[in-house]
């Protein structure tokens, strides 16, 4: 058999395969990834300075837990535990960059309009049970990535689409250092769809 | 949904099988596959003013869809899970004839090249793109996709003229 006929031969029983998602499904993740794109730097510096007042709180939170070492006054908003910032639109960009106060994390999602159950210790919370949702595994994580995604290159680093999230539904964040071969650890963020309930998302 | 919309879901509507199975072949995992061109079928879509004049709009979203599929394997810092090539030659044959699904002798022999050479050989015979087209889509010289595709033919040959001399006997 020469080089030809192989090809004929692959060629023809490669069979078919067809791809299942919906179009409407494909745009609307589509528009997830353009609102992530469009956003100008200067509206991400006006958004910062806007939200300042709002996340003192959140930030305040995260430096009481910092080390002891740190002596007191030195609040530099960069050893933050977590920072919660919304975006104009929908998006709220968490970013973790120290493993400490998720109870604080929690409710301040909480408060932007986000069920979450956030855990810094590698595990999901046990009292927390997987968001029922329909379609093959596929379309579930395409559901998951229009509500959430982890920022490629940072993955301490994600965005919520509260709008995207199905009614009943809640986020379960979990944090945890992972141990790379690289220069240094990084922590690495994972979420999933969870069932919004008081033992699992807080009431 | 505006012009713009009904432009790509009618390009979404030809290209979305072909390209789930060129990616399907690189990365041997149906499910990621899917993912892995749903993800870049929604960029094309949020860049659809520059991709929908592209000269190869189908190769821009299997290009994207490989580059995806790097990310994640750079991200996770593990080997992405391809199917086991035993477990898919246990599946029933499809009958080309019916446009069945992928044929389990040739994905279980697909699945033993390198990865490399899938993507040639995906691109190339399934794609239909030509020696610089799939070197552009792959970012390497077309020299390569030609020694890569020759190595792949012959380990396919190996591997698939043995099974049909089997099956006339």
């Amino acid at each position: 058999m020469n080089d030809d006929e192989l090809i004929t031969v692959l060629r023809e029983q490669r069979g078919t395969i067809t791809m299942d998602t919906p179009v409407e499904q494909i745009i609307g993740r589509g528009r997830a990834v353009r609102s992530r794109r469009r956003l100008p730097a200067a509206a991400l510096a006006t958004a910062v300075l806007a939200t300042a007042v709002l996340t003192a709180a959140a930030v305040t939170a995260a430096v009481t837990a910092l080390p002891a070492s740190h002596p007191a006054g030195t609040h530099d908003a960069k050893l933050a535990a977590w920072t919660v910032v919304r975006q104009p639109g929908d998006g709220i960009v968490v970013t973790v960059s120290e493993l400490r106060d998720p109870a604080g994390l929690q409710s301040t999602l909480r408060a932007d309009g986000v069920p979450a159950s956030v855990t810094f210790t590698g595990q999901g919370n046990p009292a927390c049970q997987g968001y029922p949702g329909t379609g093959t595994q596929s379309q579930r994580r395409l559901l998951l990535g229009s509500v959430a995604t982890v920022r490629q290159g940072s993955p301490n680093v994600m965005t919520i689409y509260p709008a995207a999230l199905p009614s009943g539904a809640g986020l379960a964040i979990a944090a945890a250092m992972q141990n790379y071969s690289g220069p240094r650890d990084s922590i690495e963020l994972t979420v999933s769809l969870v069932q919004a309930s008081p033992r699992c998302t807080g009431s | 949904m505006g012009t713009q919309g009904l432009d790509f879901a009618e390009f979404y509507r030809k290209a979305k099988d072909e390209c789930l199975l060129t990616v399907l072949v690189s990365v041997g995992d149906r499910d990621t596959a899917q993912d892995l061109v749903a993800e870049a079928f929604a960029r094309a879509w949020a860049s659809w003013r520059t991709v929908g004049r592209h000269p190869a709009p189908t190769a821009w979203v299997v290009r994207t869809a490989l580059n995806l599929s790097i990310s994640r394997w750079r991200r996770r810092r593990r080997e992405l899970s391809v199917a086991d090539p035993a477990r898919i030659a246990d599946q029933p044959a499809a009958d080309p004839a019916a446009g069945g699904p992928v044929d389990p002798t040739v994905m279980t022999a697909l699945l033993r090249l390198p990865e490399r050479q899938r993507q040639v050989v995906a691109l190339r015979l399934f794609l239909d793109l030509d020696t610089a087209g799939t070197a552009k889509v792959l970012g390497i010289a077309p020299g390569t996709v030609q020694a890569h595709l020759g190595r792949a033919l012959a380990a396919l040959r190996d591997d698939l003229v043995p099974i049909r001399k089997e099956s006339r006997s």
